[in-house]
């Protein structure tokens, strides 16, 4: 190992097979398939920590493989290597799958909070930052996320976080235009609340944020449910057309008929097969409408479409994720995200803002206000988050 | 007029004019000079038609339309009747032709004559792939496809008239059997499209190697072990081959080798390390550990697959420009299709995915029928038969060479010299 390496730390939850820490950790490990050939990053991960440790764990595995990198009993000793002080170059925080007690709305407590209070504890008590990723969204509860932004700028450490959504192949591999015009953008997706939401989200926000004036924050958003979905499906409160597109950038739509394997679905089939669909609708500051769509049922894959000014039919694609198990058996969207985070611990600065994020976790704690709060309309002024998409693309496509 | 866009799900079937504006609606944008013209009108030649049959899947996608470009596309087309040569369990034929207007005829002649004295369709899709049919001593399913189109074309030249016509997968099990059907099409001057999704469905990445590269190695690794799946896989292969300096001019020889000799040959030099371990970076599916534990793996450079793989398949192809190109199957290591070449003069190696997007839908099918549906409006196959003949000639070749101990072939037969399309043909949009 060479002294210029960077050195890790992993700050888990859980790590068993197809966790998204033994999607994560294991490509520091283990290396991945990367620009043609099996990359492996220019950096160690030498402490790991596990919150819990369950029949099905595979770090012990992973740490008698992989000798060098060490499991602590503490986020605190994992970061100082039981130094007392601050001994890595880079964190790598997820806080995704495992056994955690659930909010009265329904959101999974992870402790992602948590974790990174605790490893700002070591930063504070050693005088020094080094740059964090922390996968998926920042936080369950919104002023936990913002006081986890706030304290990342007033600590001046680079801070990346989110979702492979944002980075993985796009089929077709295109860009939505910089500078755009769009009224109205949509993601058809599937899953749960405070969970895939996330995801759906970040998948229109990776796209519109590169639209003319760039980011400006969201005013309000309103959930839809159930019979409340179709009855504004049916009332065209977001465009059909729309709809229509991602559909038709899916590689899963449920046959709505025996003895057809691909047919387009009528809106008395999607209401058939989607059960109890949700939807996010939500205003961008400059007008800009987005609506996030949950169609369990009727796919099980992101699409994206958009409306663009002054082009006659809809810009729209699909977020690629090669999802085991059935599908494939690696899930390989894990390995754009790796790659960029790897790039934030080489050169100190994130690949996209970490505003990208931080919005799309309070409109995931937003869609679950609202949808706890009878589906009404949620005012969101707390969004204001302003940022520009960074100059270069960073999907996966090479 | 969204709800417009599928059929009606009563049972009826849709009138012509239904068909015509739905056509109009849908395909506007793709096709605005040819949408408004009369439907053509197709005859489905066929083994079966069953659920997620080939002929089913294909040939669904010219009665209910497919997703093409961000849009349910309706092809301006009619399929207007339907041979099965066997009815299966699970058989739609029947079904299909009362609910959308149709017929299922008893032979191949009366379904391209629709009943009638003489040729009435405007084109021909021939799927004999599926169905109960036996094997030959090399291994191959003597699928009836020369049989179907001998029938065609005999109907053509008893009419005075050829229509287009798409063969899928391989030509036939027979080269020589291939090689009579790409002639006939000639001698009766119709355009005729073959071969598998492969080519032109989606690559991770989207990349195509330049038209006129000097290719130094290639290497394509795939699961199969059978002529039904290593068509696809070697079709994949020739689409990229295709493209090198000089054009196809054909195959000098061919070898496939087996078990421990696959891995010999590795060590030996014969096929690249290298571009093995840069294919299988490009791998959704690998199989061994990741099956255990999720874990990403380097296969060729922890040594795993000798003991992983328990029937590994090296085809090695000789061109007669020299050019040489191996295609490994290694069912137990790794389940998609993914190819690796060394070009002259760039020190990285160009690989990609072929995108095989999951069941039901199967869309890289549909990529496909926009092919076979370009082919139809303009009386053109978008890219060479000669492809598939080759190929057809060089998985039968291949299979010899297993047959008689592995040996080297000498192929004077597969002199088969075509230009690459020179635009790309792979889904991009």
């Amino acid at each position: 190992m060479s002294g210029n390496r960077p050195k890790l730390a992993g700050i888990t939850t859980v790590y068993r097979k197809y966790s998204h820490t033994q999607h994560i950790i294991d490509r520091y490990l283990e290396g991945y398939g990367w620009n043609g050939t099996h990359h492996h990053p220019e950096m160690d991960l030498i402490a790991l920590y596990v919150d819990q440790v369950g029949q099905d764990d595979l770090s012990r595995d992973r740490a008698a493989r992989f000798p060098a990198m060490k499991i602590y009993p503490t986020i605190a000793e994992a970061l100082t290597c039981g130094t007392g002080k601050l001994a890595v170059d880079g964190v790598v925080v997820v806080g995704e799958h495992g056994d955690y007690p659930k909010t009265p709305k329904g959101q999974v407590q992870y402790p992602r909070y948590r974790f990174f209070e605790e490893i700002v504890a070591v930063f504070r008590s050693s005088g020094r930052s080094v740059p964090m990723f922390n996968d998926k969204h920042l936080s369950w509860n919104w002023e936990w996320a913002k006081k986890m932004y706030d304290t990342s700028k007033e600590m001046g450490f680079a801070y990346m976080a989110g979702s492979s959504l944002a980075v993985t192949w796009r089929i077709p591999s295109v860009e939505f235009p910089s500078g755009a015009q769009v009224r109205e953008a949509l993601c058809i997706c599937y899953g749960g609340v405070d969970s895939y939401d996330f995801h759906g989200l970040e998948t229109l926000q990776c796209m519109v944020e590169r639209r003319k004036g760039g980011e400006t924050g969201v005013k309000w958003l309103q959930a839809y449910r159930g019979d409340k979905f179709w009855e504004a499906c049916r009332a065209n409160v977001w465009p059909r057309e729309l709809m229509n597109a991602a559909l038709c950038r899916s590689h899963t739509l449920t046959p709505a008929r025996a003895g057809f394997n691909d047919i387009f679905p009528s809106l008395d089939d999607m209401q058939r097969l989607a059960k109890n669909p949700v939807a996010y609708r939500y205003e961008h500051a400059d007008g800009l409408k987005c609506t996030m769509m949950l169609m369990d049922g009727l796919v099980r894959d992101f699409n994206f479409a958009a409306q663009l000014q002054g082009e006659p039919k809809p810009f729209s694609t699909q977020m690629y994720l090669p999802m085991p198990d059935g599908r494939t058996t690696m899930a390989n969207f894990f390995s754009p995200l790796s790659y960029n985070m790897e790039k934030m611990f080489l050169t100190g600065k994130p690949t996209y803002p970490i505003e990208r994020t931080l919005l799309t976790t309070g409109l995931t704690a937003a869609g679950v206000d609202s949808l706890y709060s009878g589906q009404t309309r949620v005012e969101t002024p707390h969004l204001a988050i302003r940022y520009q998409a960074p100059a270069q693309s960073t999907f996966w496509r090479t | 007029m969204a709800d417009n866009l599928h059929h009606k799900p009563n049972g009826s079937h849709m009138t012509f004019n239904q068909i015509t504006r739905r056509t109009f609606l849908a395909s506007a944008a793709a096709l605005p000079a040819l949408a408004q013209a009369p439907p053509k009108k197709i005859a489905i030649i066929s083994t079966i038609f069953r659920l997620q049959s080939h002929a089913q899947h294909i040939g669904d996608r010219f009665i209910v339309g497919y997703p093409f470009a961000g849009e349910w596309h309706q092809p301006n087309t009619q399929v207007i009747s339907l041979y099965v040569d066997q009815k299966p369990a699970g058989d739609l034929s029947e079904a299909r032709a009362k609910e959308f207007g149709f017929k299922v005829y008893s032979t191949v002649a009366e379904a391209v004559c629709c009943g009638g004295p003489k040729l009435a369709v405007d084109a021909v899709l021939i799927i004999g792939e599926h169905g109960e049919y036996p094997r030959n001593e090399k291994g191959q399913i003597l699928y009836p496809r020369f049989e179907f189109f001998q029938q065609v074309a005999k109907v053509f030249e008893s009419s005075g008239r050829s229509v287009p016509v798409y063969n899928d997968k391989h030509l036939s099990y027979s080269f020589e059997k291939a090689k009579t059907m790409r002639d006939t099409a000639r001698r009766l001057k119709f355009p005729m499209l073959a071969g598998s999704s492969l080519p032109v469905t989606w690559r991770l990445p989207d990349l195509e190697l330049p038209l006129g590269c000097q290719i130094e190695d290639a290497l394509m690794v795939g699961a199969g072990g059978s002529d039904a799946m290593d068509f696809h896989a070697l079709e994949a292969l020739q689409c990229m081959m295709e493209r090198r300096k000089g054009g196809e001019r054909g195959v000098k020889s061919v070898q496939l080798i087996q078990g421990d000799a696959v891995w010999q040959a590795g060590e030996q030099g014969r096929w690249s390390k290298e571009l093995l371990r840069s294919a299988l970076s490009r791998s959704d599916n690998l199989k061994g550990a990741t099956v255990t534990d999720g874990r990403t793996q380097d296969m060729v450079g922890t040594g795993v697959l000798p003991g992983l793989v328990k029937d590994p398949w090296a085809y090695f192809i000789e061109y007669r420009d020299g050019t040489k190109a191996t295609m490994l199957m290694l069912s137990d290591a790794v389940n998609d299709f993914n190819i690796a070449v060394k070009l002259k003069g760039k020190p990285e190696i160009q690989a990609t995915q072929f995108f095989l997007s999951p069941d039901p839908n199967v869309t890289y099918s549909a990529c496909l029928a926009s092919k076979i549906e370009r082919m139809i409006e303009t009386g053109v196959a978008p890219y060479p038969v000669e492809r598939t003949l080759l190929v057809s000639g060089m998985l039968e070749s291949c299979l010899d060479s297993r047959v008689k101990g592995n040996t080297r072939i000498e192929t004077p037969h597969l002199e088969v010299a075509y230009q690459a399309p020179r635009e790309s043909q792979y889904c991009r949009i």
